[in-house]
């Protein structure tokens, strides 16, 4: 699914690793949901709405 | 993925990798125990001989209940996925091979897969798996 998570990392000037750290998962999960590779579950999804302090329809970008 | 590297990852799968080599530690000592043992004594009763046979797959349970209690505690669900998916892969590629292995031995008199390596390749394709499938997300 794409996302806008690069962008709203680099707008905080947060590395992968330093996203991660707050979200207490690992940079490798950060890269794969980045990338599109993986789609995160509602949970973890509303973890990064309120870390961003934003949506999830912000975050996600729904193509249906 | 750190999950087969002791020396980094979460703590979590420190733990797990842990639990895990002291698990497959316990079934070398054991198998070799059983070994010697049937070595020296040629008949032994059987209420003696069939526990001690059966001994190396007691921590084959305690590497289920490791891998079951990994996916309980790991809280990030990327990784769990990463190891779910090897587990699956392992699971079908080692179930392909025991059966391919039987049919080869009925049909074909090519010798069968010894029974006692099925548990070592299953764990040996789900660390292949997972090395392959963790290189995509790298």
């Amino acid at each position: 699914m794409k996302n806008r998570l690069r962008v709203l990392r680099a707008e905080r000037n947060w590395s992968q690793a330093e996203l991660a750290g707050r979200l207490e998962i690992s940079r490798q999960s950060i890269n794969a949901i980045e990338t599109g590779k993986y789609d995160p579950s509602l949970p973890l999804a509303f973890k990064l709405a309120r870390l961003f302090q934003t949506t999830i329809e912000q975050i996600f970008l729904d193509q249906e | 993925m750190h999950i087969f590297i002791c020396s980094s990852g979460s703590s979590v799968q420190r733990r797990f990798v842990r639990r895990m080599w002291l698990s497959a530690l316990f079934c070398v000592l054991f198998s070799l125990t059983a070994a010697v043992f049937f070595r020296l004594v040629h008949h032994p009763a059987v209420y003696f001989a069939w526990p001690l046979a059966a001994l190396p797959a007691v921590p084959i349970l305690g590497a289920l209940m490791a891998t079951g209690a990994y996916l309980k505690e790991e809280t990030d669900e990327f990784q769990r996925d990463l190891l779910v998916q090897g587990l699956l892969y392992a699971s079908g590629l080692t179930l392909a091979v025991v059966t391919a292995s039987g049919y080869l031995h009925d049909f074909a008199r090519v010798p069968v897969l010894p029974l006692i390596w099925i548990y070592p390749l299953f764990w040996c394709v789900a660390g292949i798996s997972i090395v392959v499938l963790s290189r995509r997300y790298r």
